[in-house]
């Protein structure tokens, strides 16, 4: 009675591969991912955080099968259903415990991003408390965007899909990227108890104006005097353009661990120690604009210069223009396909459209089964931006079809 | 020093505004209109600001030397910058949380997302709407009320008699509840007679058909149309069944055969859906 085996997807090369694997899991495919950075000499394969992204998703799917070769170079991964906080599965008590390991490099979003994309299709609530010695809540230099962005500027966005009831993002411990930008030591607790059969169609063709922007500056380890200077260029530049700004300020101690050459209890080392600033700015239509710069964790930056590229980012960001920025465009486009099979409508900057983490979804999706998009150009708003059609597939939750 | 000071401050008030008046009584041959429009301005509602009169030597003259003993090496106003404005620009960073609402404080900086700017939008119109949601649930359910006492009383005004109120009450609150039974659907009135003669029955039963009649009769005549005339009892026929022991359980056996109805047959056969399917 076994179901004809579906051909594996074959697809090659690292990138992307965060999506390439919520998409399988979303769609159910089993697929194949040949060539992860062959060519590397020392660390060839499947990186720290790649392997502990599967990890994660083993812990919230059943039935999950993956095999990576010896080398890391291939991976083979059947997905199973999105179960998400069943205890007895992975979970205790419905909390998921991901641990990351010291040598993780990217930021916590890397892992927030698609699990969240998976969250409202699980089968029950999501509830993942990230740990470890490799959760970095602020931005990174691998250009992974802070947690606080995350909670600021992605997580609104679910709400056009009809997606929105108790989502939290707690941030328990903070933490920057500790030396070499590898690891820290902060916790993050993601709940998210909205599952739907579908998310919503959306039409959103109007991108409206900036009228209010929002920031939080944080620093962890290092004096709050570093949060008023990112405070103060930012609003510098920022209060001549818009009229409602705001950027708050958080402060806290750098998270601590025993320290390994004296083992003795008192002795404790420091980890994650930095300063960075995360800037949303929202338009009259709800549409999100983010940008996040963190001290890089060599140091030498002054807050000062961590301000000033955070607004120049954030005002690069508006400038694009479009209903959704670059960091925002892959969410909303991947519940726009996994919707119901209706037409919807996202009006986007022809930048945005045409970077290179778009197109590659867009292929991926093709790949994977899904009907491809339809291309216009805007009818409102300037003559770049483009009104990308996309079909929904219709899958939607498989562990909420019958209830 | 300190007390003096304060008393001093008071006394400068009261000595501007008699100067303001003195330099109105010493001015009025400038403007004499003006001056006077200006009193009865005043007198009706506020005294205008001083600034107006500053063109007038005499008041500076005075408040410096009302001035001069308090701060000696004060000048007084240059007159150098020559009517060019200085401008302080304060909107320059500012810090503290003067600028914004706790909520707004308390939704950004909680564990939850801030609320996407149009759902605020429609809570707050939501907010601006619910109440008006809810007089329209007070004054849709106040309607219904009003309605439903509306036919109520026109479907039992004939049991009012002739009293103020508008509340049935003794023997009729029976009757009135008796009709609303029956108008819930009870097949019959509590108050129907169940046993009676059967002559005075019929009796009741024909004059209740001639009355109807003639009101159709009289609507038809009129052209009034009426509601459909019901249908009466069905007097529904039984049909008896041979129940005799050697009787057929199908059909009936008259004269030697067994005839069966075509109803029979079908019964007998089953549903032909079912028939279909089976092959």
């Amino acid at each position: 009675m076994a179901e004809p085996a579906q051909k594996l997807l074959r697809f090659k090369s690292h990138r992307n591969l965060a999506y390439r694997l919520v998409l399988a899991t979303l769609t159910g495919r089993a697929i194949h991912i040949s060539q992860i950075r062959p060519s590397s000499p020392t660390e060839p394969g499947l990186a720290p955080h790649e392997i502990s992204l599967l990890r994660l998703l083993e812990a919230i799917t059943n039935g999950s099968q993956m095999a990576i070769s010896y080398t890391g170079t291939t991976l083979i991964y059947k997905p199973g259903l999105i179960t998400g906080g069943v205890s007895g599965i992975g979970a205790n008590g419905g909390v998921v415990k991901h641990e990351l390991p010291a040598t993780c490099t990217r930021g916590i979003s890397y892992f927030l991003l698609p699990l969240c994309l998976l969250a409202p299709f699980s089968k029950a609530p999501i509830n993942v408390l990230f740990t470890g010695a490799g959760v970095i809540t602020a931005a990174t230099q691998t250009g992974d965007m802070s947690a606080d962005s995350v909670r600021t500027a992605v997580l609104p966005l679910y709400a056009r899909f009809g997606i929105s009831n108790n989502i939290e993002l707690r941030i328990l411990r903070r933490s920057s990227a500790g030396a070499n930008g590898k690891g820290g030591l902060g916790e993050v607790q993601l709940l998210f108890p909205h599952q739907v059969r579908l998310p919503k169609t959306v039409h959103i063709l109007n991108p409206g104006n900036v009228k209010k922007i929002r920031g939080i500056a944080y620093c962890t380890g290092v004096s709050a005097s570093n949060n008023a200077r990112m405070i103060d260029t930012a609003r510098g530049i920022l209060n001549s353009m818009a009229g409602d700004v705001y950027i708050f300020s958080d402060v806290s101690s750098a998270p601590s661990v025993p320290s390994q050459e004296q083992p003795d209890a008192k002795s404790r080392r420091k980890s994650g120690i930095g300063f960075g600033l995360s800037l949303v700015a929202e338009s009259s239509t709800g549409s999100l604009y983010s940008s996040d710069v963190a001290s890089p964790s060599s140091g030498g930056v002054t807050p000062e210069d961590i301000g000033r590229q955070c607004v120049y980012r954030l005002l690069e960001s508006v400038s694009l223009g479009g209903c959704a920025s670059l960091e925002a465009a892959p969410t909303m486009l991947i519940l726009m396909a996994m919707g119901s099979e209706d037409v919807g409508r996202l009006q986007l900057s022809g930048e945005v459209v045409g970077s290179e983490t778009v197109i590659e979804l867009a292929r991926d999706l093709r790949v994977l089964g899904a009907s491809g998009w339809g291309f216009r150009q805007a009818t409102s708003g300037p003559e770049t931006d483009i009104v990308v059609s996309v079909v929904g597939k219709g899958v939607g939750n498989v562990g909420r079809k019958i209830t | 020093m300190a007390p003096l000071l304060g008393k001093r401050k008071r006394r400068l008030q009261l000595e501007d505004s008699s100067e303001e008046l003195s330099a109105k009584e010493l001015d009025p041959l400038e403007d004499d209109y003006s001056a006077l429009f200006r009193q009865y301005f005043e007198a009706n509602f506020e005294p205008l600001p001083t600034l107006q009169l500053s063109g007038s030597s005499n008041v500076i003259d005075a408040s410096k030397d009302a001035n001069a003993d308090a701060q000696t090496d004060w000048e007084g106003l240059s007159d150098e910058d020559d009517g060019l404005a200085k401008v302080i620009d304060y909107s320059a960073p500012k810090h503290g949380e003067s600028g914004l609402s706790r909520d707004e404080f308390k939704s950004f900086m909680t564990s939850k997302p801030p609320r996407a700017e149009d759902s605020t939008i429609a809570a707050s119109s939501s907010k601006g709407q619910a109440p008006t949601d809810k007089d329209d649930n007070e004054t849709d359910a106040a309607n219904l009320k009003k309605d439903l006492a509306l036919q109520r009383l026109l479907k039992e005004s004939h049991l009012l008699e002739d009293r103020s109120s508008l509340e049935v009450s003794g023997k009729g609150r029976h009757k009135a509840l008796d009709l609303r039974l029956q108008d819930l659907g009870s097949k019959s009135s509590v108050y129907t007679q169940q046993k009676m003669p059967i002559a005075q029955r019929k009796g009741i039963v024909a004059k209740a058909t001639e009355r109807e009649n003639l009101r159709r009769r009289e609507a038809l005549e009129n052209g009034v149309i009426l509601e459909k005339a019901g249908q009466g009892k069905k007097k529904t026929e039984v049909k008896k069944r041979e129940r005799g022991v050697g009787g057929p359980s199908v059909g009936k056996f008259r004269g030697g055969t067994l005839s069966l109805s075509k109803r029979d047959v079908a019964q007998i056969q089953g549903p032909k859906k079912r028939e279909k399917a089976k092959r």
